[in-house]
């Protein structure tokens, strides 16, 4: 009998398919294009929870995370207030400002929630919903991240991570004022 | 009797693999993006096309069920037409997937209009709530 | 508390799954028997922890504990009772508990039934499981925690994906998972089969059973999915060629030829490394389904929660398949076959085309599947197949298997002869002959319905012919018919088993194909007092009514169905749940032999004067699940203990 050391080829040929299914993951499912990205941000004036104006325009020259959320939506909502509070934390010396728009809500219950999480970076309730259509958002919690020319440079929906605010902030300080 | 065998697995696998060619070439969609449609369109061919309807575009006319609206990426639009009801998660300024073909006489001809949600994610429901109450109401007050 | 004492059990658990898992290893290696058995007490101890897991994370729903982040997002105070324990298992973490429950049943049974009787396969075969069930218990411990907690309190949870509330969805997983986990069995006796180099008829014998149990209740959860995507999705149909349909589908597929080709080994000592390769591929598809529906890699409606838990699945599946193929070619010279064929015209050939035909199935399926992800890797396009081509390449497959079904139970063993041929064929070929001629004479012009009826037909008569000849032998000897009839089916309940799956089988091909080739269906605009007609069939819209109800608010229309005189009233619905996005249609159907009437409500106006309704008349649909009742009888029967033969 030989050794028909070609046997050895059948587990191999396992490896071109667990290679593609692996392949599968350097697409990420959550990175929606937003026909919106590269665009100036459609600008607005909201009265914050603690009753002063809260707008963009006064905010040209500094990187803003624009955040919507809703004090119902959970978990993810949950899981990444305290992700926003951070970033706030670490990266307001810096010049980034972190924005919440809390879409569709109570202000009690918005209130609670602000409190519950211990948030500190500027809030606004959306009363008309007239913001979120503005920046199509389909539903919370969504993030857009704008450059200091004030456009648009990224959109992540679902839950933050203190990883993808490093990476989006990261990038956008890195860039020349002008 | 082995070669009848061999012979009888290449035909077998031959036409297995013609079979596969065959359908992936005549059921193939592409997917793609109003700009991308814009600039190479052939009529026929099936596409899989996702944008934001466009604000002031959605026409619904429940008698003859035409729907008809504009799907945009920011920096194309191309128009669509479909035969049936909008679906339940559908609506203006809302990204939106349709599927089906483009037509020669300039808009896409849509057969399928695809709604997508994901678990984690949340649709804004706070006024709506108080929809369907008003919406309680009128039935009511309407019904027998 | 409760789900930290949650969390603990799984921990020691996952410890005591990998300690058994090696203990049974080493107790073989080094043959002391003390190891064996403690690694027996592992896997029972096993068994009690993830009971207890399970236990209490239902107790948690039941006491809307929504500090336990599984429970908040899976259910509200609004949940019915009945739902907050179906919820248990209605998303990612509870899903993997109920299934590495079921796993540590199965690895209870296999020790109370064959820790005697399979003496030298025994101890890698509980290595098999436990190690196995060590992953499922990382995965509940490290990658989808179901008792993580949620912080602060919400004061409300969620609530279920509204679509999961119908009793469907309670017996849809339970059945799938049943034959999923099922399936470990047979792999675990091939790997141990391969370890000790025992790779003869032993596994074989002591697995048959085990993968009958598997596949009915793989089949059992196809056909319930099939159902609840019929009467809860209302789109009419019942199969989509989802990647969650595909991914249940395809280990069917290959679980389908292992069951036909054990027969030849056992019979005629051929196609051993067929076998093994069989199971490890079924095996490898159950895992790789579960990564395809968790993963999130490929987009479907049934969209799960991706994260990290895919990278563990594709992991884990990297793992059992380049062992359990490593494993194989290095038994390569014992796998060698010794039986050859001794003829294209033999009832072996037939069950290798069988085989190969499912096989070819289960890849255009996997194919289709990967499709999108292989388009893009290779061309950069994003490019997806859709329902045609999987029907279209898979529509010649399953004529063949249906041909092939009439063949292969009464063609001969080894070498077929002309006269053998005449005596089995003559009268089923003649019977589908004049079936085709009649079907076409009552005005049906679909070829392709015309051959699969055809076929069928023939089909059941080679059933049919095979029985009364039976019977008539039996009657010969002085049994009475029914005693005789029955008789036959206990003492040779596993041939007959068989004929009745494959009669259920026939029905179900009756019921796709009438479906496929003879349903209709309108979309139209009502006034109220408008109606609409269809088939035969008016329907005609009474009113709209809007209630509310205990978790969500419902708008449902009236329509009163007649054919001449009153058939009765349907009540489709729109069901708003607060927590979703968008309004979940609520199907309302009158079901019958030959068609069903099926209404969904579309768009409507909000004073109720007017509805848009999607009206379908679905021919043959109910021969689906009756078939699938057939086939649940035919498989009970075959799954029952042999008895001896006496004739």
């Amino acid at each position: 009998m030989s050794r028909r050391p070609w046997r050895w080829l059948i587990p191999l040929a396992a490896l071109p398919v667990l290679a593609l299914l692996a392949y599968g993951f350097r697409v990420d499912p959550r990175a929606i294009p937003s026909p919106l990205v590269g665009r100036p941000a459609p600008g607005f004036t909201l009265t914050a929870f603690d009753g002063t104006p809260l707008g963009l325009e006064a905010q040209r020259g500094r990187v803003v995370v624009l955040n919507f959320w809703a004090s119902w939506c959970y978990p993810a909502c949950y899981e990444e207030a305290p992700v926003l509070e951070r970033s706030w934390r670490a990266y307001r010396d810096r010049g980034v400002l972190v924005v919440g728009v809390d879409i569709q809500d109570t202000v009690e219950a918005a209130r609670k929630f602000m409190r519950d999480f211990g948030l500190s970076f500027p809030n606004a309730p959306d009363p008309t919903g007239k913001v979120s259509v503005d920046y199509g958002t389909y539903g919370v919690p969504e993030t857009f991240f704008l450059d200091r020319r004030g456009r648009i440079r990224a959109k992540h929906v679902g839950a933050l991570t203190d990883e993808v605010v490093r990476t989006h902030v990261e990038r956008l300080l890195a860039e020349p004022a002008s | 009797m082995r070669p009848k065998f061999v012979v009888g697995g290449a035909v077998i696998a031959a036409a297995l693999a013609y079979m596969i060619y065959a359908g992936v070439t005549q059921s193939a969609v592409y997917f793609v993006t109003p700009a991308e449609l814009r600039a190479a369109a052939v009529a026929g061919k099936a596409y899989r096309l996702g944008g934001m309807v466009q604000p002031g575009s959605l026409r619904w006319e429940p008698r003859a069920l035409d729907l008809s609206f504009t799907l945009g990426d920011g920096t194309a639009t191309v128009p669509v037409r479909h035969k049936g009801t909008p679906p339940d998660l559908f609506g203006e300024g809302r990204g939106a997937v349709v599927e089906g073909t483009w037509s020669a006489d300039g808009y896409f001809r849509a057969s399928l209009i695809l709604a997508k949600h994901s678990e984690e994610y949340k649709a804004p429901h706070g006024p709506s709530q108080a929809g369907y109450k008003e919406l309680i109401r009128t039935l009511k007050g309407d019904g027998r | 508390m409760i789900p930290e004492l949650g969390y603990g059990a799984a921990i020691v658990a996952l410890g005591l799954a990998l300690w058994g898992a090696v203990a049974a290893a080493l107790g073989e290696r080094t043959g002391r028997p003390a190891l064996l058995l403690s690694a027996q007490h592992a896997a029972v101890g096993v068994f009690v922890l993830v009971t207890a897991c399970f236990a209490l994370l239902t107790y948690a729903f039941l006491t809307f504990d929504f500090s336990v982040r599984y429970v908040a997002t899976n259910t509200n105070l609004g949940t019915p009772f009945y739902y907050r324990i179906t919820g248990v298992w209605g998303a990612l973490e509870g899903s993997i508990i109920l299934w590495t429950w079921m796993l540590a049943l199965y690895t209870l049974i296999v020790i109370l039934r064959h820790r005697e009787s399979a003496r030298e396969l025994y101890p890698w075969v509980l290595t098999v499981m436990l190690g196995v069930l060590a992953f499922f218990l990382l995965v509940i411990t490290v990658a989808a925690p179901p008792f993580a907690r949620l912080s602060p309190v919400p004061a409300d949870g969620r609530g279920l994906n509204p679509l999961l509330e119908d009793t469907g969805m309670i017996t849809h997983p339970v059945a799938l998972y049943l034959g999923f986990t099922g399936l470990t069995v047979p792999f675990a006796f091939a790997m141990a089969a391969l370890c000790t180099g025992r790779v003869g008829d032993a596994w074989i014998t002591m697995t048959r059973r085990w993968t009958i149990v598997a596949w009915y209740f793989l089949s059992l959860g196809l056909l319930i999915g099939g159902w609840w995507s019929y009467h809860v999705l209302g789109w009419g149909g019942y199969w989509a060629w989802d990647p969650v349909e595909n991914a249940a589908f395809m280990p069917w597929l290959t679980a389908t030829a292992f069951l036909h080709s054990v027969m030849i080994q056992e019979r005629r000592r051929m196609l051993k490394l067929w076998n093994l390769a069989l199971v490890i591929l079924t095996f490898g598809l159950t895992l790789f389904g579960t990564f395809l529906t968790r993963s999130g890699v490929i987009a479907s409606v049934h969209a799960f929660t991706q994260g990290t838990i895919g990278a563990f699945f594709l992991s884990f599946l990297a793992l059992v398949m380049l062992s359990a193929l490593g494993l194989l070619a290095w038994r390569w010279e014992a796998l060698s076959a010794q039986g050859a064929l001794d003829s294209v015209v033999s009832r072996e050939s037939v069950f290798l085309l069988n085989n190969v035909m499912l096989v070819a199935a289960a890849f255009t399926v996997f194919f289709g599947t990967v499709f999108p992800l292989l388009s893009e890797a290779l061309r950069g396009v994003k490019v997806s197949v859709g329902a045609p081509f999987f029907n279209q390449v898979n529509v010649p497959l399953f004529l063949g298997l249906i041909f092939l079904m009439g063949v292969g139970p009464l063609i001969a063993w080894r070498r077929a002869t002309v006269d053998n041929l005449r005596r089995n064929f003559l009268g089923p070929v003649l019977t589908g002959v004049a079936a085709a001629t009649f079907f076409f004479a009552l005005g049906v012009r679909s070829a392709l319905a015309v051959l699969t009826l055809a076929l069928t037909v023939f089909v059941a008569a080679t059933i049919a012919l095979d029985f009364a000849r039976a019977t008539r032998a039996r009657a010969r000897l002085g049994e009475p018919l029914l005693p005789a009839m029955g008789g036959l089916l206990r003492r040779h309940n596993r041939r007959y088993g068989g004929f009745v799956v494959h009669l259920g089988i026939l029905i179900i091909a009756v019921g796709v194909t009438g479906s496929q080739a003879w349903s209709v269906q309108t979309e139209t605009t009502l006034d109220r007092g408008q109606s609409a007609a269809l088939a035969g069939y008016r329907v005609r819209f009474e009113d709209l009514t809007a209630s509310e109800e205990s978790n969500h608010f419902k708008v449902a229309g009236t329509f009163t169905v007649s054919d001449g005189r009153v058939l009765g009233v349907l009540r489709p619905a729109k069901k708003f749940y607060p927590q979703e996005q968008s309004p979940i249609a609520y199907v309302d159907y009158r079901l019958g032999l030959r068609e069903d009437i099926y209404l969904v409500l579309g768009d409507f106006a909000r004073d109720g004067s007017r509805a848009t309704v999607k009206f379908q008349v679905n021919r043959l649909v109910s021969w689906i699940w009756i078939g699938g009742l057939v086939l649940t009888a035919g498989a009970g029967l075959a799954i029952l203990p042999e008895t001896k033969r006496t004739a």
